[in-house]
């Protein structure tokens, strides 16, 4: 049976070389951020929403994607009800 | 903590590929194109792990609403589409030169390829929504339907492929149990699995920083 | 108001606003004909190959179909500004849940009937044979489509590119209805019994088991805004 040696590389190299650039693109945003963080902390009469928007709109699109900034008990003002099942009928 | 993460899945992935083609043998049946067998099902492994990992974040979100649930949740997809995608791709690389065809809907591979569309569906949604709060409850709902899914998913494929029909592929690299064959499996099964959990960290760390951000 | 009265309030509007307007059920209805034309011209006209083809193509006519009625289940509460509505509601949510599969379960029934007939008129299929068993496969299939795709049709009311996620998300979680369906169909078809795609049938009713209670567990989590 042929070695096939050419599929071996390519799996291999397919898997290290996708799992390295997605690494590397996590350790790329994140500098990026580590470094927004430091120009606002210095820079006090710069606002962060200045500098946010062009970070976002400068990386690509899961950086944009929403998540719940505030853990429970902040809700919107739309009186909702309230999501413990009680029972009621 | 996540530095060491890295740096054990670096040693692991070393280790791994060192008892890859170090170890373990030439197979005789299939030659060295056995050797992709050791990075296909690990990453396998971690596809289905990853989405586990969704599933259960997303019921802890939906029963705590803890923000940093929906993170995990959505870092895990994310990580585990990369792995699902990867794992199809060694499957195929492998089935190549031995089923001679790129793709065949045997139960396995189709199996993965439809954890692979709703990981995908998962993201798209993700995606789609503006509001952080929706987007977690939402996507939160998908990755439990998804999860529950996943084992009528296997049965049914598995019998629309073996049920009234005669087993027309040959089994793939089934292992003898030898140490050889099994250990090189083993660490790589290991180190994956040690690689996911460090990318996932750092991705949830990442969404964090970018919803501090953006606040 | 009890729990199943509020379930068939949700239920009996839907279907009189269906009765007076039948913008849905016409549009199917014409949809599920040329549906069949469409088959034929893609099929061509061998007899032998149609027939080997047929279960897959009914079922997919029945998805098809199932798509766009599906899809449309809050169309009349987005356009008309009753969303608000429905996330106010009193009590258990679920309840709307049950009204709106309720209905969307009837449509089907429709939509699916008539599909049934034109496929017997067009491509000469013997149905009785199948007959003990077609319906409980039917039923069972439709359940399953209509139980997710109505909990799906919640999430993607206000979302922007609903006409192409709704599908998108709900086709592959739909993977062993279409397969189920679809063996056990070609089983019927065949003259076999129902007996003999019993672990079919198992497996349609557990997840048909499995999507309802889903469904009604987590329709309140999608109505809360």
């Amino acid at each position: 049976m042929p070695d096939n040696w050419g599929f071996v590389a390519a799996a291999y190299g397919l898997t290290a070389a996708v799992l390295l650039l997605y690494w590397r693109r996590l350790v790329r945003k994140e500098k990026e951020l580590t470094a927004i963080g430091k120009r606002t902390r210095h820079g006090h009469n710069q606002p962060p929403s200045d500098s946010a928007p062009s970070v976002a709109e400068r990386s690509h699109q899961p950086s944009r994607a929403a998540h719940p900034r505030l853990d429970p008990d902040t809700k919107s003002s739309l009186p909702t009800n309230p999501t413990s099942r009680a029972p009621q009928s | 903590m996540v530095r060491a993460l890295g740096w054990l899945s670096a040693v692991a992935l070393a280790l791994g590929l060192v008892m890859a083609f170090g170890v373990a043998p030439r197979e005789s049946t299939q030659g060295n194109v056995q050797r992709i067998m050791y990075v296909h099902p690990p990453l396998a492994w971690v596809a289905y792990l990853a989405f586990g990992v969704v599933a259960v974040a997303s019921i802890v979100y939906l029963a705590r609403r803890r923000a940093g649930a929906d993170r995990l949740a959505h870092a895990s997809a994310e990580v585990g589409v990369v792995f699902t995608g990867l794992a199809i791709a060694t499957g195929s690389i492998w089935g190549k030169p031995t089923w001679g065809t790129w793709w065949t809907w045997d139960a396995r591979l189709t199996s993965v390829a439809i954890l692979f569309v709703m990981y995908l569906g998962y993201l798209l949604l993700r995606g789609t929504i503006e509001d952080g709060e929706r987007a977690a409850r939402y996507c939160a709902v998908l990755g439990i339907i998804a999860a529950l899914d996943m084992p009528l998913v296997h049965f049914s494929v598995y019998w629309w492929r073996t049920l009234h029909q005669p087993p027309s592929l040959m089994k793939p690299g089934g292992f003898s149990g030898s140490a050889t064959i099994l250990w090189p499996l083993l660490v790589n099964l290991a180190a994956f699995t040690v690689l996911y959990a460090y990318l996932v960290a750092k991705r949830a760390r990442l969404l964090r920083a970018e919803t501090e951000a953006l606040a | 108001m009890s729990y199943a009265r509020r379930a068939f309030v949700v239920a009996w509007k839907d279907l009189l606003v269906e009765r007076r307007s039948k913008e849905t059920l016409n549009a199917l209805l014409f949809f599920a004909l040329l549906l069949l034309f469409v088959f034929q011209f893609a099929l061509g006209p061998d007899r032998e190959r149609l027939a080997g083809v047929l279960p897959g193509v009914l079922w997919l006519g029945f998805i098809l179909s199932g798509l766009l009625a599906l899809g449309r289940t809050f169309l009349v509460e987005r356009e008309h500004d009753c969303w608000e509505g429905l996330l106010l509601a009193p009590g258990d949510k679920s309840a709307i849940y049950v009204g709106k599969l309720a209905g969307n379960l009837a449509l089907m029934a429709v939509v699916e009937t008539l599909v049934l007939g034109l496929f017997v008129i067009f491509f000469d299929i013997d149905l009785a044979r199948a007959f003990p068993g077609l319906p409980v496969v039917v039923a069972l299939g439709t359940i399953g489509l209509a139980a997710v795709g109505t909990l799906f049709a919640a999430m993607t009311a206000h979302i922007r590119a609903r006409e192409v996620l709704f599908p998108v998300l709900l086709l592959p979680v739909q993977v062993p209805v279409l397969l189920g369906t679809v063996k056990a169909t070609e089983a019927l078809l065949l003259g076999e019994s129902l007996a003999s795609v019993a672990h079919w049938i198992k497996l349609l009713a557990a997840a048909d088991v499995v999507y309802i209670v889903a469904g009604l567990l987590l329709f309140d989590v999608i109505l809360e805004g």
